[in-house]
């Protein structure tokens, strides 16, 4: 090769190592942007609708997939999820049905994270009666309606009504018309919510996801555990404990368990066992 | 006379295979296919739904690609070059060109989306035989009747494309006015759809904008109507019913269309 051969050899070479040094300024750079709530802000349907043209398939999967890394990198990071959260969740999920209205998954995600984290039963309620229109044969719907009634509103006619509803639909696990008089029984317990969960995580395949039910999960069958213990603490001396300690006094428990979520479990006057975390990660 | 458009369509289609575009929209296309073997596993439960959004899509996105690149190409090239001074030498009727042409381009159309649906066939088995379980709503009677409506959009695209080169003098003119066409006839339905609504009929609108716009909805392709890929991916079969219905529309948009260009064609001054 001669001189000038080399020439553009040494630039090319030069210009790939610029290139690699500078993208590895530039993603640091970036990295700051994208810790930021990079998502503050939801387009209306009636923009994302008329410029998705005939893609508004593959633009709410696009949406959904945002949402969900949204979310994942927060579980992740093991971030708070602030109260905004709700509201633009809400705003979100509402823009991706309205492209995909049939897009369970999307209803799904909403749901679970808006009742449970945010505790905003009618703000999951009101997605869960826009899935209901467009699936009315899919029996999951009456099913995640019915459980927020039964066990965040309390409301146990409605329920039982949209469990009953469930159970006639195709599809429908067999245990479902007896569901509705099981989660009566356990009124003010923590059993639907663990018979919920179980057959929620068993279709969950997202692995961030199933990590963050199942937490939850093991939180509710510890405390599910523990109140157990108070009522057998009753049955065996007459009282309740006033506190949980009073369980491992008198060697009822070993110890008393670790909050997955980083609170600490405690004795309700009500003698009802709850945790200080919420159920909401308060990470040490 | 038939015998002499057929002639003119294989032309057509045997100089559009020639075109080295095709292969770039066929590695796109198959690059998107393969891609979406990749992606769905960052979904949840509803893969069924990705993988036929992506699938359709890239179908679509193809042959979008192919109209305005290779068709509006093929449509303009015998003008600009002079090259249909050869054709009308031979016995054809410029209504048989531009029947001839048509059918060509749509000719090249259904083979490529006829490749790419069978590309996405096979990249769907593959997802489907590794997530079996969460196929559960997808049916391939639902997949096919959206690759069908997508082709019936392609006639009616394929039919402006020629409608706008007969009346312009130049490929980027013809490009310019069919995309705007194409853009229009997505959105007309939403815009009929807003003005519907109760928000809309509060906005004081002039009797001359609210009558153009009744004009328009029925002047312009309403392209909506062939978009099922959502209910589709979702494995809802539109009905027979609508199928036919759409199909007729598309038939009879394309017949005015092309009487159309072959009427404005015969008069033009090449």
């Amino acid at each position: 090769m001669t001189r000038h051969g080399f020439i553009p050899v040494i630039l090319l070479a030069v210009s790939m190592v610029c290139c690699v040094m500078l993208y590895q300024g530039l993603a640091e750079k970036r990295q700051k942007f994208l810790d930021q709530d990079f998502m503050g802000y939801v387009l209306p349907s009636s923009a994302v609708r008329p410029v998705s043209f005939e893609f508004r398939g593959i633009v709410s999967d696009f949406l959904f997939l945002k949402i969900s890394t949204f979310l994942g990198a927060k579980f992740i990071k093991r971030q708070l999820l602030e109260e905004k959260h709700a509201q633009f969740l809400y705003d979100y999920t509402d823009t991706i049905t309205d492209l995909d209205p049939w897009f369970w998954d999307a209803y799904l995600v909403a749901d679970m994270i808006l009742s449970w984290d945010f505790k905003r039963i009618r703000l999951a309620n009101t997605l869960l009666f826009k899935a209901e229109k467009y699936r009315p044969h899919d029996f999951r719907v009456p099913y995640q309606i019915g459980f927020n009634y039964f066990y965040f509103l309390k409301d146990n006619a409605r329920g039982a009504k949209y469990l009953m509803k469930a159970s006639a639909l195709p599809g429908s696990p067999a245990y479902l018309p007896s569901l509705a008089a099981r989660l009566s029984m356990y009124q003010n317990q923590y059993g639907p919510a663990i018979v919920f969960l179980k057959q929620t995580l068993a279709k969950v395949r997202n692995r961030v996801l199933k990590k963050q039910f199942q937490m939850r999960l093991d939180t509710l069958v510890l405390m599910a555990g523990l109140e157990k213990k108070v009522h057998e603490y009753k049955a065996k001396f007459g009282v309740y404990p006033e506190t949980l300690s009073d369980l491992v006094k008198k060697n009822m428990i070993k110890s008393i368990p670790d909050d997955p979520y980083g609170g600490k479990f405690i004795l309700l006057k009500n003698k009802r066992v709850y945790t200080t975390s919420k159920m909401i990660r308060k990470w040490k | 006379m038939i015998k002499r458009v057929y002639a003119l369509a294989v032309l057509t289609f045997k100089e559009g295979v020639r075109d080295r575009a095709l292969f770039g929209i066929a590695l796109f296309s198959l690059a998107m296919m393969a891609g979406s073997i990749a992606v769905v596993s960052m979904f949840m439960r509803q893969l069924d739904k990705v993988t036929a959004d992506m699938n359709l899509s890239a179908i679509t996105f193809a042959g979008l690609l192919l109209c305005f690149f290779v068709c509006i190409n093929l449509m303009s090239k015998d003008i600009d070059r002079h090259t249909i001074y050869c054709v009308m030498s031979k016995p054809f009727s410029r209504t048989q060109y531009i029947w001839g042409k048509y059918f060509g381009l749509m000719l090249l159309v259904v083979t490529g989306l006829g490749i790419l649906t069978a590309c996405s066939t096979l990249a769907i088995f593959t997802v489907k035989s590794g997530y079996s379980q969460y196929f559960r709503e997808f049916t391939w009677k639902a997949f096919f009747a959206a690759v069908y409506a997508e082709i019936l959009m392609f006639s009616v695209l394929n039919a402006i494309i020629v409608f706008f080169s007969t009346i312009t003098t130049s490929s980027f003119i013809t490009l310019l006015f069919s995309i705007s066409t194409y853009i229009a006839g997505q959105t007309i339905e939403e815009v009929v759809l807003f003005l519907n609504t109760r928000f809309a009929s509060d906005m004081v609108m002039s009797g001359p904008i609210h009558y153009f716009i009744e004009v328009i909805r029925y002047v312009l392709p309403n392209l909506s109507v062939f978009d099922i890929k959502v209910r589709a991916a979702h494995g809802i079969f539109v009905s027979w019913d609508y199928l036919g219905c759409i199909s007729c529309y598309a038939v009879a948009y394309v017949a005015v269309l092309l009487i159309s260009a072959s009427f404005i064609f015969r008069r033009r001054q090449l």
